[in-house]
């Protein structure tokens, strides 16, 4: 019954949250924050255990049934911690701002269903918890500002749309496996396994935020309010989309890595770490940038895990969880400079490092991280992940490094323009319960990078099982040399092309334009400026073609029944009406025709 | 016993032309009412066998061969009916007794007339009933010696002429080639010539004079005209009775007992049924005159008939005798509404009329049972036989024609609802408010006919068991 709380505690709490009157001051935020420590407790509590739980649900092999084992006691305690973390900076975040009663109970209630959805262990029962956060979301994003309802309902729109091939893959795996149990479930592949595994995979890495169901990401950036961007696309969804990926992969189906599953997922990775980059590399806005870098990363969890040997698989998971706290701890630091300096946008931003030194601080811990600088964390799972992926096919190695140079000439970028040069007046350090998970979550990410051995060991690996890792252990250093030089080598030409950058355009911001403005990719950046790439933009004018296809249809059915054809009655009605005018010799005509027929007839 | 059914009105005709011609003129209509009731109650109560008994008290002076059958039950039946309708309808509409006297007679005669046509069992003995009946209607349609009667009348007179010159024709070629004109020699004598060209000109001719009677596309052109010219009351006669039994019966009588089905008379017949279902039904469309609109809709009506007849099965034939019925009644039913409109309001244009039925209740709600009758829906008497026709149509393999009646309803609804709502429904146009309910007499009758097309659709069964059957039995397929 125990499983019951992670799930039941912020949920309750989420709900009471909605009944407090806003008068009372920081009561919600005090509740919040007492839930989510609560939900933390507990995860460290259930961390060592294996438990299960089964109650009878709806029949027909739904049953509720939840399940931990060291996967889920992973997610659960990552959600718990993230959960916390954002509770404490939206307090302040969030002061001032309307509505605080709706944003606090999604967030709980978000945190309620993730841990719902990586406890369970029936299919059914996972879907439920997982759709449940297309509501949170939606309710989320709308809380931004008024035009955020657009955004809400594309996110909402791209997300369902993904959910519903994952229905489909849930129909198609409980069919296969003639259970929905999941820890009874192990399918072998075959022509319809790929089918369902694919409808899975599409469920989870949209939910990940993977190309190209990524669209909404970078729009909601700017929409709604930015704690929502940290805990939801930044650390939840992607823990659990790579979760729910991580379990389909690992046990639910036996992938092996020639199978072109595989390679399925080894490309989408591929390109969704590549083409995301290029996006963010010109990115004018603070938060928009940090978004398409979400949807970069998550190209190396997919790519990790679609590798299918257990370097990759633990550099996938362990960069999920890195990725989680240096995405957020960046996220943070946005929201710190948007409360603070009172925008985003790059253009108007500079100097504020010497004005707010501690969010600069953890800026540059997590920057350093997402760009693979040793010894930060990011570096460890890059390098696991580059380890596989060269062990594919060097292809994708190649689109990996790519990537890593291009995220490290971004963040060069971002860093210039937003906290170098000239001190910037009138802008105070963020307040302490901003400060305080800023610098926390920093510095788990540089505890996870120095002390790799205890989250590898304790946390990604347990996932593994020893039988599949085949004896490895990732802890530590890398041991192919090779790798090292190259990522070295990567980052000191990312550093180079920044000072190049510089010097030929005379700002931060404008370091890359020499890329931006590069005579292939100037007509790509427009289009997608003018989002012609956009998925959900086709598909809303498809759809809007088909409606107005549709509507000229009922047209022209309306007009035969309401036009022609009673017209035509009318008209003929009319013709009769003048023929019978009363004329005598006329009828007699008449009848000299009718009997002139009738004898014909009779006598053909 | 079967011959009292002439012999009563005209000894009426006698009674009343009698001496104490003054004593009776107020007297005149519970006279006649008298014998209309009887020959109803004949109809309805007396078993059949008492139909066979002969009787035939001058039958020193002729022999008439008179026997009832199924169809003459039913036409019996309705002549009796609408001549019910007329006389309460006359009652109220005619205000001088000595003009209600007249009527009465010239109503006896059309009595004989019917009654004979419906008795004959010999092609010169329909004629000369049928030509009883015509002068009686002549007189009827000009009884008020209005110009526009009068020329109706003039114009009925004309085209019943060309129709008995057709007739008369055809008989003698018929005593050409049978040497008699009853149905007993002309049957036997047509089977063996079949196909000689004397019987199929004869038929020919005959059916072309009896369509010329009955109004069908392109022989009807006198029948808008002549509706709409004579008294109201008189329409209901013609409309209700004249022009189906001395055309429509007698197309029947010709078809079920005499000639047989000629499958080419009967594709031409077929076909003009159905040119007729379509261009009345298209004509009333747009009419302006409230009794032109239902002449155009009898002569729909009628289509319906004839088509039924041309197909020929014994399926058909009851569904036709059963629509000869059922119209009867409601087209009776919608000319007694115009005339209570006429009564009241002293207008027929449709143009001037609007909200009627706040202020004529009855006639507005049985002039809808009328038009849903006409227009076929259930469960009033109207769908059952368009339903027998259409079945019929459809099993004797006319599947073209069958839809084509089926899709034909809609015409029919629309016009008749087009009627209704701008007639009856809607605002109450200014000037007719002080307009009330017409007389008993109207409204009675109006109640009653409507009663019987409730009636007849609600109990069809037994309706089915008693008149229609006996009819299926009737017929036989060459």
């Amino acid at each position: 019954m125990i499983l019951l709380w992670p799930i039941l505690v912020p949920a309750i709490a989420g709900l009471a949250v909605l009944l407090i009157p806003g008068r009372a001051k920081y009561l919600r935020e005090a509740v919040t924050l007492i839930a989510s420590t609560w939900v933390m407790g507990l995860a460290f509590r259930l961390f060592p255990l294996n438990e299960t739980l089964k109650l009878p649900w709806a029949g027909y092999g739904i049953e509720f049934a939840l399940r931990l084992d060291s996967f889920s006691a992973f997610i659960l305690l990552g959600a718990a911690f993230f959960g916390l973390m954002i509770a404490l900076y939206s307090t302040a975040f969030m002061l001032g701002k309307e509505r605080g009663n709706q944003f606090y109970s999604y967030l709980l209630l978000s945190v309620a269903l993730v841990n719902g959805a990586v406890l369970a262990n029936n299919l059914v029962v996972m879907l439920f918890f997982w759709e449940g956060l297309l509501l949170a979301m939606f309710g989320l994003i709308r809380l931004g500002s008024p035009e955020a309802i657009k955004t809400a309902t594309k996110a909402f729109i791209i997300i369902g749309i993904s959910d519903l091939c994952l229905m489909l893959g849930i129909g198609l795996t409980g069919y296969l496996a003639k259970t929905l149990t999941m820890s009874a479930i192990s399918i072998p592949l075959s022509p319809l396994a790929t089918v369902a595994f694919v409808c899975l995979m599409i469920g989870a890495i949209a939910k990940a935020g993977a190309m190209p169901f990524h669209s909404w990401i970078p729009d909601a950036a700017l929409d709604a309010p930015l704690p929502f961007m940290a805990i939801l696309p930044a650390s939840l969804e992607k823990l659990l989309g790579i979760y729910f990926l991580g379990r389909i992969s690992l046990q639910l189906y036996q992938l092996v890595p020639q199978s072109w599953l595989s390679y399925l997922m080894m490309i989408v990775g591929a390109l969704t770490i590549l083409f995301a980059v290029m996006m963010a590399l010109v990115q004018k806005d603070y938060k928009r940038l940090l978004a398409y870098h979400a949807v970069s990363q998550v190209g190396y969890m997919i790519l990790g895990i679609g590798t299918c040997v257990p370097a990759g698989i633990v550099g996938g998971l362990f960069h999920m969880i890195n990725n989680a706290l240096y995405k957020s701890c960046l996220f943070l630091t946005g929201g710190a400079v948007e409360k603070q300096a009172g925008t985003t946008d790059l253009a108007k931003l500079g100097g504020l490092g010497w004005a707010m030194p501690l969010t600069f601080g953890a800026f540059c811990v997590a920057a350093a991280s997402i760009c693979g600088v040793p010894p930060f964390n990011g570096f460890f799972s890059k390098e696991l992940v580059y380890d596989a992926a060269l062990e594919r096919g060097w292809i994708f190695y190649l689109a990996a490094v790519g990537g890593s140079f291009f995220t490290a000439a971004s963040f060069l970028k971002l860093g210039h323009a937003a906290f170098w040069g000239k001190k910037r007046v009138g802008v105070a350090e963020a307040p302490w319960p901003m400060l305080v998970p800023m610098l926390l979550i920093a510095a788990v990410c540089i505890v996870f990078g120095l002390m790799n051995h205890w989250p590898l060991h304790r946390l990604v690996q347990p996932v593994l099982g020893h039988a599949r890792l085949e004896g490895q252990d990732f802890a530590g250093l890398p041991r192919n040399l090779f790798l090292i030089v190259m990522t070295v080598v990567v980052l000191a030409g990312a550093y180079l092309n920044h000072l190049f950058g510089v010097k030929k355009f005379g700002s931060g911001l404008k370091a890359v334009d020499h890329i931006h403005y590069a005579p292939g990719l100037k007509q790509i950046y427009d289009g997608a400026e003018k989002r012609w790439y956009d998925p959900y933009d086709l598909g809303l004018k498809l759809a809007d073609l088909v409606a107005r296809t549709g509507y000229f249809i009922d047209r022209m059915i309306d007009w035969f029944y309401e036009t022609l054809a009673p017209g035509l009655a009318l008209l003929s009605s009319r013709v009769i009406r003048w023929a019978h005018g009363g004329n005598y010799a006329v009828y007699i005509v008449w009848i000299l025709v009718g009997g002139s027929f009738v004898l014909f007839l009779a006598f053909r | 016993m079967s011959l009292l059914l002439i012999l009563v009105p005209l000894a009426c005709l006698v009674v009343l032309n009698l001496h104490f011609k003054q004593g009776f003129i107020k007297g005149a209509f519970w006279l006649g009412l008298l014998v209309i009731l009887a020959q109803l109650a004949v109809v309805a109560l007396l078993p059949t066998g008492l139909w066979d008994m002969r009787f035939n008290p001058l039958e020193c002076f002729f022999h008439f061969d008179a026997s009832v059958d199924a169809i003459s039950l039913v036409v019996i039946l309705a002549v009796g009916l609408v001549a019910l309708a007329t006389l309460l309808c006359a009652e109220h509409l005619i205000k001088e007794p000595k003009k209600k006297f007249y009527f009465v007679n010239l109503l006896m005669l059309v009595l004989i007339g019917l009654n004979g046509l419906a008795l004959a069992k010999d092609l010169f003995t329909m004629y000369l009933f049928i030509e009883i009946a015509a002068i009686a209607s002549f007189i009827l349609i000009a009884f008020r010696k209005d110009p526009l009667g009068l020329e109706g009348a003039f114009k009925y007179l004309l085209f019943s002429a060309l129709s008995s010159v057709l007739m008369l024709t055809a008989l003698s070629l018929v005593i050409l080639f049978a040497g008699g004109t009853s149905f007993a020699a002309v049957g036997p004598a047509v089977a063996a010539s079949a196909g000689t060209w004397p019987a199929r000109l004869a038929l020919a001719l005959f059916v072309c004079g009896a369509l010329i009677k009955s109004g069908v596309v392109p022989f009807h052109g006198w029948l808008p005209d002549v509706y709409t010219a004579a008294p109201t009351y008189a329409s209901v006669l013609l409309a209700g009775i004249i022009t189906k039994v001395s055309g429509v019966y007698v197309l029947i009588r010709l078809f079920v007992s005499v000639f047989g089905f000629d499958s080419r008379i009967d594709a031409a017949v077929m076909f003009l049924g159905a040119a007729s279902i379509l261009i009345g039904a298209l004509a009333a469309l747009t009419q302006q005159n409230l009794k032109r609109l239902l002449a155009y809709s009898s002569i729909s009506q009628v289509g319906y008939i004839i088509l039924a007849l041309g197909c020929g099965t014994p399926l058909a034939i009851a569904g036709a005798v059963f629509h000869f019925f059922n119209h009867a009644v409601f087209k009776s039913l919608l000319f007694v509404n115009a005339a209570a409109i006429e009564q009241q309001v002293e207008t027929q244009e449709i143009d001037a009329l609007g909200g009627l039925s706040a202020r004529m209740p009855v006639t507005g709600f049985t002039s809808v049972i009328g038009f849903l009758s006409a227009a076929g829906i259930p469960p009033l008497a109207g769908f059952w036989s368009k339903l027998m026709i259409i079945l019929a149509l459809w099993q004797a393999g006319q599947s073209g024609y069958a839809l084509f009646a089926l899709l034909a309803s809609v015409l029919t609804l629309a016009y008749f609802l087009s009627l209704q709502r701008r007639v009856f429904f809607g605002k109450l146009v200014p000037g007719l408010d002080g307009v009330r309910e017409a007389g008993w007499g109207i409204t009675t009758t109006a109640i009653i006919l409507a009663l019987i097309t409730v009636g007849v659709g609600v109990c069809f069964p037994f309706v089915m068991q008693g008149l229609i059957l006996p009819i299926k039995a009737l017929v036989v397929l060459p």
